[in-house]
């Protein structure tokens, strides 16, 4: 019997696009997560906000490019970095493209077919939906858990 | 026929970079192809020949400055400088503007503006920040300072590079004729600086801590680094002064350059290659094969013996309208290929002056145009260009007439002053 993806699909939490920023991220730190699911009003979801793009939008592009610059920042100046976090929401942080092109996997769907979308999308997390609703999600770590071969 | 051939290809080549139809690279290359396909130039004419083909002298010290930016690049050499100036000034937005002109039309007369303005607004960015300042005005600011401070020498702006190659000037011909005239206009520019940009520069006493905070020497990773590319530099800019003494070219001082930095970096390959602007480099070597083609094919000689005809002896007249018909023409097209194609024209008509020293009165307007009146609009200079893409990429829009409102009025000052010292001391006092 294959695995399917609403098997080893787990609770997750979501955010909506007007959630604050700051709150998304302390989600993201308190609970160790990968990533957030981002539903709309309707509980569809519409996008992932990777940890990875909190940073991105905290870190300003100038620092990334030149990481010498990073080094010329104190601890307060790190905070305030990230302070403007709390004057933002979720729907400032993503990227317009992210909020066009969410890929999601049904729940019949197989872990290869669920790894194959995660790897195109280079997301740590991928929602698993059925009947347009979010049931659960499925994390790369979790996901590796059932593929990989058990020695 | 071949004429005709160069002609058109020329001219749709020039619509379409300035258009942008098309990556000026392509249109470039393509216009070169289509001139060696149809035997306009052959090969000997497109790669060999001084006169028509690719200069090969330009090139190489483009190349070479290149790799030695990206070697100091590393060192963290500008974000010190910058930070140090912010600080300096203790977060007083002028003084910082101020500073960081100074440190941007500096380096811009020992290596490439271009690269230069590169280096410098990420940090600039980031001072103003901390600051609380918009930071638009400050990378307009120093995109005007970069092409000011470039017209200096022979390796500031690229244009000169053709100038100097073409008009067989040396980089201390530039240094003697250029530096003088280009550190009045840097002043100038200063206190315009403080004029144009008024409403912009407000002092927030609250910020200054923010920018005291800031730890300028952990920008240097490596000091050891520093110091042998900073000795380095000092060499190469004593072996460009000194090139033409010692019988050798500049290409060769900053091929030269380029391998001892490489040497002392202990950089690989793909590392230093990889800040090779290797887009420029072909432009410019598609562009010396489409106005090759013109050389070649007679085309220049017929344009410059009317305009030796229209000039009848007057070489003030003929300088003024370089000058000031350069800094029209570099406000609309890239200064670049501007320069590219005049430079043959000039060299026939410096050729015919009565002396050098008026021939080469005409080189200086040229160039003083040419670089000067870049600073016109948004897309004059390459300097602007990569100031205005910076900024885009950090969430600020510089708009068209948000760089030109601005840079209009420094141009125009700028010209303005360059054509008295022109008159004085090439024609009044020569």
């Amino acid at each position: 019997v294959p695995v399917l993806a609403k098997d080893i699909a787990e609770p997750f939490p979501t955010v909506t696009l007007d959630t604050n920023a700051y709150e998304a991220a302390k989600l993201l730190a308190g609970r160790r997560l990968p990533g957030l699911i981002v539903i709309d009003a309707e509980q569809h979801p519409v996008a992932i906000l990777p940890g990875s793009q909190v940073l991105n939008f905290a870190i300003p592009r100038y620092v990334q490019d030149d990481p010498r610059l990073a080094q010329v920042y104190d601890e307060r100046a790190a905070d305030e970095l990230c302070a403007k976090l709390e004057t933002r929401t979720v729907r400032e942080v993503l990227p317009a493209k992210e909020l066009r092109e969410l890929e999601v996997v049904d729940g019949r769907a197989t872990v290869m077919e669920v790894a194959a979308v995660m790897a195109r999308q280079h997301s740590p997390v991928i929602a698993v939906i059925e009947k347009e609703r979010v049931i659960g999600a499925i994390t790369v770590s979790h996901l590796l858990n059932h593929i990989l071969p058990q020695r | 026929m071949t004429a005709a051939l160069a002609v058109v290809v020329f001219i749709t080549a020039y619509l379409l970079i300035a258009t942008e139809r098309v990556h000026r690279v392509t249109a470039a290359l393509g216009g070169a192809a289509i001139v060696a396909a149809f035997g306009v130039v052959g090969a000997h004419e497109a790669f060999f020949s001084p006169d028509t083909g690719i200069d090969w002298n330009v090139i190489f010290l483009l190349f070479g400055t290149m790799v030695m930016v990206g070697v100091i690049k590393q060192t963290g050499l500008f974000e010190y400088l910058a930070i140090l100036a912010a600080k300096q000034a203790r977060a007083r937005p002028y003084r910082i503007m101020l500073l960081l002109c100074i440190l941007t039309a500096g380096a811009s007369t020992v290596l490439p503006n271009v690269t230069i303005v590169l280096l410098v607004a990420p940090v600039t960015l980031l001072v103003c920040d901390r600051i609380g300042v918009a930071p638009v005005p400050f990378l307009i600011a120093e995109a005007l300072a970069a092409n000011i401070g470039g017209t200096a020498t022979l390796i500031g702006d690229p244009p000169n590079l053709i100038i100097g190659s073409r008009g067989d000037l040396s980089f201390t011909d530039f240094l003697f004729n250029l530096a003088p005239l280009v550190a009045v206009l840097t002043i100038a520019f200063l206190v315009m600086c403080r004029w144009i940009f008024r409403a912009d520069l407000v002092y927030d006493p609250s910020r200054v801590d923010a920018v005291m905070a800031l730890e300028e020497r952990e920008a240097i990773r490596d000091a050891a680094l520093l110091v042998r590319c900073l000795v380095l530099l000092a060499l190469v800019t004593l072996g460009f002064v000194f090139s033409k003494p010692l019988g050798t070219e500049p290409s060769i001082v900053a091929l030269v350059g380029a391998w001892l930095m490489v040497l002392a970096s202990g950089l690989q390959p793909k590392d230093f290659l990889d800040e090779v602007e290797w887009e420029t480099l072909v432009f410019f070597m598609g562009l010396f094969v489409i106005v090759g083609a013109l050389v070649e094919s007679g085309v220049i000689d017929r344009l410059s013996e009317t305009v030796i005809d229209a000039i009848d002896g007057r070489y003030f007249l003929a300088a003024s309208g370089l000058l000031w018909g350069s800094a029209l023409l570099s406000a609309v097209v890239d200064n670049i290929p501007y320069v590219a194609t005049m430079a043959p024209l000039v060299a026939n008509l410096a050729h015919a002056a009565p002396d050098p020293q008026t021939g080469n009165a005409l080189w200086w307007s040229l160039a003083l145009g040419a670089d000067l009146g870049g600073n016109a609009t948004a897309i004059g200079a390459g300097a602007n260009i990569v100031v205005i893409g910076i900024a885009a990429r950090n969430g600020y829009r510089i708009g068209f007439w948000q760089f030109t409102r601005y840079g209009v009025v420094v141009a125009f000052v700028t010209v303005a002053i360059s054509w008295p010292y022109i008159w004085l001391r090439y024609f009044a006092l020569a």
